[in-house]
């Protein structure tokens, strides 16, 4: 589900946009980092296979027919960092080229898609693809990554105040759980292929470990619950508008920024959206020098280790 | 499929082919950002917009109905969402997405149209996008045509040596699905590896070289002024103005 330009409210573009900028820039780094440089071409041509991959259908019902996503499936071959990376250039790619998805909502959709969707749907096969339930866990994996990144998408949707009437949700939320069973069932499948063809083209988990059981469980448990949480937040009316207004913290931010101007006070910057877009500007640099600064925490704590 | 008519219209040449693709690339996102923001009166500001964009598509020798009709592929599914929120009560709401996504595509139709994948990608570049991820990107527009065409040779394949699939049920056909998917797969992946190889012998040490680098002149600097400003000086005046 690729968002376009036009569908979500500055905030929620701009937010995602600013947390989105260096995840993806972290994950490229550490691909980088990980591979030899031949591994350029391979993941270049493995997105360009799972572009390819949407043109051989596979039979759902009467008539109907659907198609790969691809992110649990190159998260449980590449890897996730690398599926992360491949996953960010398609949707890059579909937004400017094929006209799929919006410039302004990249940061949303590959969030969505790339980053969330990738890990939600390595995450079972990492904690339960070594052991008996192999194929639930690859099944797993694929559902769980169209579900996270639609129920997001939903969410980043109904935040920006699009309104959709309790049947229309109700409907989206099933075609959602279709196409969730339906990734999972190809995943597996085309693993299962690949598998019989060369078996170590797919990953293998480290054997299980005990209390990963619990662990997994956790892990997931918080995946949905974040998703669903989201989403029933958002379901409220301008969720984020009536919070800042209870908070107060719009005032204080459009006066904290205003004041430096008062003296100055030109007729165009009098215009509310000019001051409106400076304080947005400033709490997306922040947001932007947070995540900088937790991923070179994160990184130092990993050469560390 | 053959190369996309974006990429034919892409190599054409105009003064908006000429400009670097920084410049092209900044004006686009302010663009999309003043777009984005617009909150009132979106209808009015919309059409002078159009107009805006129309007349820089004329000045690029682009073939207008196709450049239209190609943002329209954005339609299908905002109508959708149009509609969703006029029957939700919010007709405002509706039309709103519908014209800002419009816009946005046109716009970005624009950018593609006029700057052929290779210059802009090398131009996000000199703005600072990861080197690793443009070329990445760069691999997979190259090979996109290639692996596409080997996935369509095996569907007629698969076409020819079982025509409606006889009887055979829907999970066989499923397995024959999976089971194509994975030979598409592996052959990807040894491409990858034969590509690798001879980029090795041709002496590729991790970095293409373009062949002209992209140099930012007088007017490109003209261009990118007045393209950034255009849009927001109409905007102030529409807002003024309601």
């Amino acid at each position: 589900m690729h968002i376009p330009d036009g569908f979500l409210a500055t905030p929620v573009w701009a937010t995602l946009d600013a947390v989105a900028a260096p995840v993806v820039m972290g994950m490229a780094r550490r691909a980088q980092r990980g591979f030899d440089e031949s591994k350029v071409p391979l993941l270049g041509v493995m997105g360009a296979f799972v572009f390819a991959a949407q043109m051989i259908n596979f039979p759902v019902g009467i008539g109907t027919t659907g198609h790969l996503v691809g992110g649990a499936l190159l998260a449980c071959t590449l890897g996730p960092g690398a599926a992360t990376v491949v996953m960010s250039v398609i949707i890059a790619i579909q937004a400017l080229v094929f006209q799929d998805g919006g410039i302004l909502a990249l940061g949303a959709n590959i969030l969505n898609m790339a980053v969330i969707g990738v890990l939600a749907g390595y995450l079972p096969f990492y904690l339960w693809g070594g052991g008996k339930r192999r194929r639930l866990a690859i099944f797993a994996g694929g559902a769980l990554s169209v579900m996270a990144s639609a129920l997001l998408a939903l969410a980043e949707l109904l935040l920006s105040g699009v309104r959709m009437p309790a049947g229309v949700l109700g409907l989206s939320l099933a075609l959602f759980a279709v196409s969730a069973a339906l990734e999972g069932a190809i995943t597996v499948a085309v693993i299962q292929a690949l598998e019989a063809i060369q078996p170590g083209f797919v990953r293998r988990p480290e054997t299980v470990r005990p209390g990963s059981a619990a662990f997994g469980a956790v892990g997931l448990a918080a995946v949905l619950l974040a998703a669903i949480g989201v989403m029933f937040a958002a379901a409220a009316p301008d969720g984020i508008q009536k919070l800042g207004m209870q908070t107060g913290i719009a005032a204080h931010v459009r006066t904290l920024f205003a004041t430096p101007f008062s003296g100055y006070e030109t007729a165009f910057l009098q215009s509310a959206w000019v001051r409106k877009a400076s304080a947005g500007l400033a709490g997306l640099a922040l947001i932007y020098a947070a995540c900088i600064g937790l991923g070179r925490a994160a990184a130092a704590r990993n050469r560390s280790l | 499929m053959h190369h996309v008519v974006v990429e034919r219209w892409s190599r054409g040449s105009s003064p908006l082919h000429r400009r670097d693709a920084r410049a092209k690339i900044t004006a686009l996102l302010v663009f999309l950002v003043v777009v984005a923001t617009a909150h009132r009166d979106i209808a009015t500001l919309a059409a002078l917009l159009l107009a805006l964009l129309a007349a820089a598509a004329w000045r690029a020798r682009l073939p207008a109905g196709g450049a239209l009709a190609r943002a329209a592929l954005v339609l299908p599914f905002t109508a959708v969402f149009g509609a969703v929120c006029w029957l939700a009560g919010d007709p405002a709401r509706g039309l709103a997405l519908v014209l800002k996504s419009y816009l946005s595509a046109l716009a970005v139709l624009l950018l593609v149209a006029t700057t052929p994948l290779p210059k802009l990608l090398r131009g996000l570049e000199g703005m600072g996008a990861p080197h690793f991820l443009l070329m990445v990107a760069q691999f997979l527009y190259r090979y996109l045509f290639v692996i596409s065409e080997e996935a369509q040779h095996m569907r007629k394949a698969a076409a020819a040596r079982a025509p409606g699939w006889g009887r055979a049920g829907r999970g066989a056909r499923f397995r024959a699905a999976a089971g194509a998917l994975a030979v598409l797969f592996a052959r990807s992946y040894g491409h990858a590896e034969e590509i690798h190889r001879a980029m090795l012998a041709r002496g590729f040490g991790g970095v293409f070289h373009p062949l002209e680098a992209p140099r930012f002149g007088p007017r490109d600097a003209a261009f990118l002024a007045c393209a950034c400003a255009l849009p927001v000086a109409l905007r102030l005046c529409v807002e003024r103005l309601a």
